[in-house]
């Protein structure tokens, strides 16, 4: 028996579910922005403290619990990556408390071939009109048992191949990603200086990555003194200061070192960490560089060059 | 779910001048710590920033903080009085690693504001004095106003060999002149026994590193202690990335040949 939906339903499916979560429909409102947000965000306050009882609060989060319905394949990947990062070695309990609260439920547009980590349930196209429903989760079963799913003996299953993305299929090969990087570095290749002029330092495309995640903490004064709220807000290793310490010393100071950082922190140290390089090839910080560059071209021309030198006689 | 991120309110016990930039921050708490550890202390209105413990692990009635007026955090600091609150977390980090050092020959050097964690190890070494080899202290400041451990260089002397010296004297100054790195000369230092701990700045870290390898230390036996700029001190928000290693996950303390190769 597969579990049925059909394409037409959609709206009612989440207007049913908005009755008890609050529902975010990503794939209606695709913005910029991923979903990484929703557990990060761009600004919040962990803790507010008040001078005159010297009451220290630690700031609630909403208490429905959020669904974020419409992720594609490539963000469900981010999030599961992003979920580790904020798990291990430690737990970031601002991050978890509200992914803790929170369901995600993925359609896909093309056939599934490989397991999906992460998400509650997913919606797989099977055909023009129908999708099936696959649960990851008790809270996914729980979605399934919505009137709006049926089950179905013989549905039409047809194959429909996911849109080839070279920079998807680059980001796949994270031991080669992560050797031909350091190559890059160790051999001074000249494409760092070359994105250093290019680049204009703006930070965006941290801003847009789904699993990036720098961020800095600040406090905030009422006006009148009464509270200090402790906030953090997302930050990007391409700024100025991002390494900069009191006293004035910079340990990236030039534009270079901080955009190689960049993609050391996502091709090399992520997978000595994790096993992952963290990118899932979305193509936003591709779309959205205010100066064009692209990722995919950066990341082609140095495993090219370092695959030439791999072949090159040595000695 | 631990909330990591949550500081813990702390009374200043005593609040006063070091030297004309630093003042000792002496805190009423109980710190269960490794010298050569840092905690995140902090001053709400202010935020957060990390200071490396100077006083002695064993020290069970306060901890004290050693702050150079240099950022917002430390600038407000030195605006507070006897008996005002900051904040502390942590401790974070890995601290010397005290079980390698023992029976060895153990070499410290310092320069400025880099003594903190090298003046709690001091406290450490001393407390177990017999449990090592020949011990030496090198300490470099700017001039003699700005050599931190006055009050204690007495008390240390009697089981450590202390070796001060200052780049500009002043005309009561009656000490060395000179580089830390130059001090090298007046020790007895066998190679094949010798730990080197150092935390102070870049250029004297380098200098001295170059010296210790010609004389035949090698790279797994240099310790050094990392500044970087710290946000969450739990490996999240990237500040204090070094190559494959955060400072304060896998640091601050590190051996030469596990940061040589770093690049920034």
């Amino acid at each position: 028996m597969t579990v049925v939906l059909e394409k037409s339903n959609i709206p009612k499916l989440t207007e049913a579910l908005s009755r008890q979560y609050l529902v975010v429909d990503y794939e209606k409102d695709k913005t910029a922005l991923s979903v990484k947000g929703y557990f990060l965000a761009p600004r919040e306050k962990l803790f507010s403290f008040f001078s005159k009882t010297k009451k220290l609060s630690v700031r609630s989060s909403p208490k429905r619990k959020l669904l974020l319905f419409g992720l594609d394949l490539a963000d469900i990947e981010a999030l599961g990556q992003l979920d580790e990062i904020m798990t291990k070695p430690r737990e970031d309990y601002f991050y978890l408390r509200k992914r803790r609260n929170s369901l995600i439920v993925g359609v896909v547009e093309h056939s599934i071939t490989m397991p999906v980590a992460t998400g509650d349930l997913i919606l797989e196209k099977i055909n023009p009109s129908q999708y099936r429903a696959v649960s990851l989760t008790k809270a996914g079963q729980e979605i399934v048992k919505n009137k709006f799913f049926k089950k179905e003996k013989n549905p039409e299953i047809l194959i429909y191949p996911e849109e080839k993305s070279n920079l998807r299929e680059l980001a796949q090969d994270s031991e080669l990603l992560a050797e031909a990087v350091s190559w890059a570095r160790v051999k001074n290749h000249p494409i760092w200086e070359k994105l250093e002029k290019i680049c204009l330092g703006c930070g965006i495309c941290a801003y847009v990555c789904p699993i990036c995640h720098c961020f800095s903490m600040e406090d905030e004064i009422e006006i009148d003194g009464s509270a200090s709220h402790r906030c953090r807000y997302w930050d990007a290793c391409v700024l100025n200061n991002f390494s900069r310490v009191a006293g004035g010393k910079n340990f990236r100071p030039a534009l270079k070192n901080r955009y190689f950082n960049w993609f050391y922190h996502k091709f090399v140290r992520a997978y000595k960490e994790y096993d992952n390089s963290q990118c899932v090839g979305c193509g936003r910080c591709q779309k959205y560089c205010p100066a064009e560059i692209d990722i995919e071209k950066v990341l082609s021309e140095i495993i090219r060059d370092y695959e030439k030198s791999l072949s090159a006689p040595t000695g | 779910m631990k909330n990591l991120y949550q500081p813990q309110p702390v009374k200043i016990e005593k609040i006063e001048f070091l030297s004309p930039s630093v003042k000792l921050l002496r805190l009423k708490k109980r710190l269960n710590f490794v010298p050569g550890q840092f905690v995140l202390a902090g001053l709400w209105g202010y935020g957060e920033a990390p200071f490396g413990p100077a006083s002695s692990p064993y020290q069970k009635q306060y901890f004290d903080l050693m702050v150079r007026k240099g950022g917002t955090v430390s600038a407000a600091f030195h605006s507070l009085k006897k008996g005002d609150e900051i904040t502390v977390r942590g401790p974070y980090g890995n601290g010397f690693p005290l079980d390698f050092f023992k029976g060895k020959d153990i070499l410290m050097v310092s320069g400025g504001c880099g003594i903190p964690p090298i003046a709690s190890l001091t406290e450490y070494l001393i407390k177990n004095r017999e449990d090592f080899g020949r011990i030496y202290l090198a300490y470099g400041a700017t001039n003699p106003d700005e050599i931190l451990i006055k009050d204690m260089v007495d008390r240390w002397q009697k089981s450590v060999k202390v070796l001060l010296t200052v780049d500009a004297p002043t005309p009561d100054w009656r000490g060395r002149v000179g580089f830390v790195t130059e001090l090298i000369k007046e020790m007895k230092v066998n190679p094949l026994d010798t730990v080197v701990v150092m935390c102070g700045p870049g250029p004297m870290v380098a200098a001295m590193e170059k010296i210790l390898k010609s004389i035949g230390i090698t790279d797994r036996r240099i310790f050094i202690s990392e500044e970087r700029k710290m946000q969450c001190g739990i490996g999240k928000c990237q500040h204090c990335a070094t190559g494959e290693k955060y400072v304060c996950l896998d640091g601050p303390v590190f051996n030469y040949d596990e940061i040589d190769k770093n690049f920034d």
